[in-house]
């Protein structure tokens, strides 16, 4: 039987550990998100990538911030263009 | 000259209904068909596959889809499949069609496609039950590709298309941790792209590779998923059969 008290095992709360939970929530989760990168920046993580809608990006964050708690969250997402092009390529 | 507007990685859900429909609007004005090389939704539900379906319904140009991972992960491909059909949309799978601008016969031969990997770097259909699964299930997606690119060869088409989710060439994941290729796409969509003929291939899925590539049997291929080419869709001009050189 596990003693719900006992400390975390040695290791568990390793950032990396904790960062690549987190790239499995961001799936499995209502966003369905596989298209966000998540870097380690000495003691922060840097998240990069496109995302469909601003409320998806702050969706990200906010869970990010939460599940990295104790560990800087730098933001460089972008929102996915919507515009027309002005030109198409010649396939000649 | 035949105009191709493609996009993929649409990842549709309630919250961005009519964000592409303005864009999708000007279709008539710049493109003969619209392509869309999967990932239109962000799960597979037919609640996603209907707010595509509202994006898409009468815009002016003919609709050809191919359904991507995130459109299997609701495991009802076929229910998405039949709300974008309502649509007025083909959806391929192992398939073609073939829709019509002014007189040209545009032929598009679809799969979503799988992984893999790419010459040199690939998994073996070896071991395990699972792994040989999976190295099986490329290949039939592969194979569905080629028959429907040999079948638009019989039709008499001006131009033909391979429409896929998954990747045929690594060219276009540059970009992309090189680790997980294998998971991006497979040299067996490039092989029946290859052998069965095409113009063009067209795919998505690798959002942080790049638009421009070519199969070693010197097909084009472009990357449209949408965080890659930044915009809606991109129009891609290829020359009809009697604009091409000969000799």
């Amino acid at each position: 039987m596990t003693d719900a008290s006992a400390p975390p095992p040695p290791g568990a709360a390793n950032l990396d550990y904790r960062v690549a939970h987190l790239a499995d929530h961001l799936a499995a989760g209502p966003l369905g998100e596989l298209g966000v990168r998540l870097e380690l920046r000495g003691d922060a993580v840097l998240l990069t990538g496109t995302v469909p809608s601003t409320q998806c990006r702050d969706e990200i964050v906010h869970m990010a911030r939460e599940e990295l708690a104790g560990h800087p969250v730098h933001c460089d997402i972008l929102v996915a263009g919507t515009s027309s092009p002005d030109h198409g390529e010649d396939l000649t | 000259m035949i105009r191709v507007a493609a996009v993929g990685d649409i990842h549709m859900a309630p919250e961005n209904q009519g964000t592409l429909r303005p864009s999708f609007e000007t279709l008539p004005e710049c493109a003969d068909v619209l392509l869309l090389a999967g990932d239109l939704t962000r799960h597979g539900t037919p609640e996603e596959a209907a707010v595509v379906a509202r994006e898409i319904k009468d815009i002016g140009v003919p609709v050809v889809a191919v359904l991507g991972n995130h459109d299997h992960h609701d495991e009802r491909p076929e229910e998405v499949t039949a709300i974008l059909r309502d649509a007025g949309a083909h959806v391929l799978e192992g398939q073609a069609a073939v829709v019509t601008a002014d007189g040209a016969r545009i032929g598009v031969a679809g799969t979503k496609g799988f992984g893999g990997g790419f010459v040199g770097r690939c998994a073996g259909e070896f071991g395990e039950p699972l792994m040989k699964e999976f190295v099986r299930y490329s290949r039939r997606c592969a194979d569905g590709l080629h028959g429907a690119l040999r079948d638009l060869g019989d039709w008499n088409c001006d131009v033909r298309i391979a429409l896929t989710h998954f990747s045929p060439v690594p060219d276009t994941l540059a970009g992309e941790p090189p680790e997980i290729y294998p998971f991006l796409g497979s040299y067996l969509l490039a092989e029946a792209i290859d052998t069965g003929g095409a113009d063009l291939a067209v795919h998505g899925h690798a959002h942080a590779g790049t638009e421009h590539g070519m199969t070693s049997g010197g097909v084009r291929v472009r990357n449209v998923a949408q965080p890659v080419i930044g915009q809606a869709f991109h129009v891609y001009h290829l020359p009809g059969r009697d604009q091409r050189p000969t000799g």
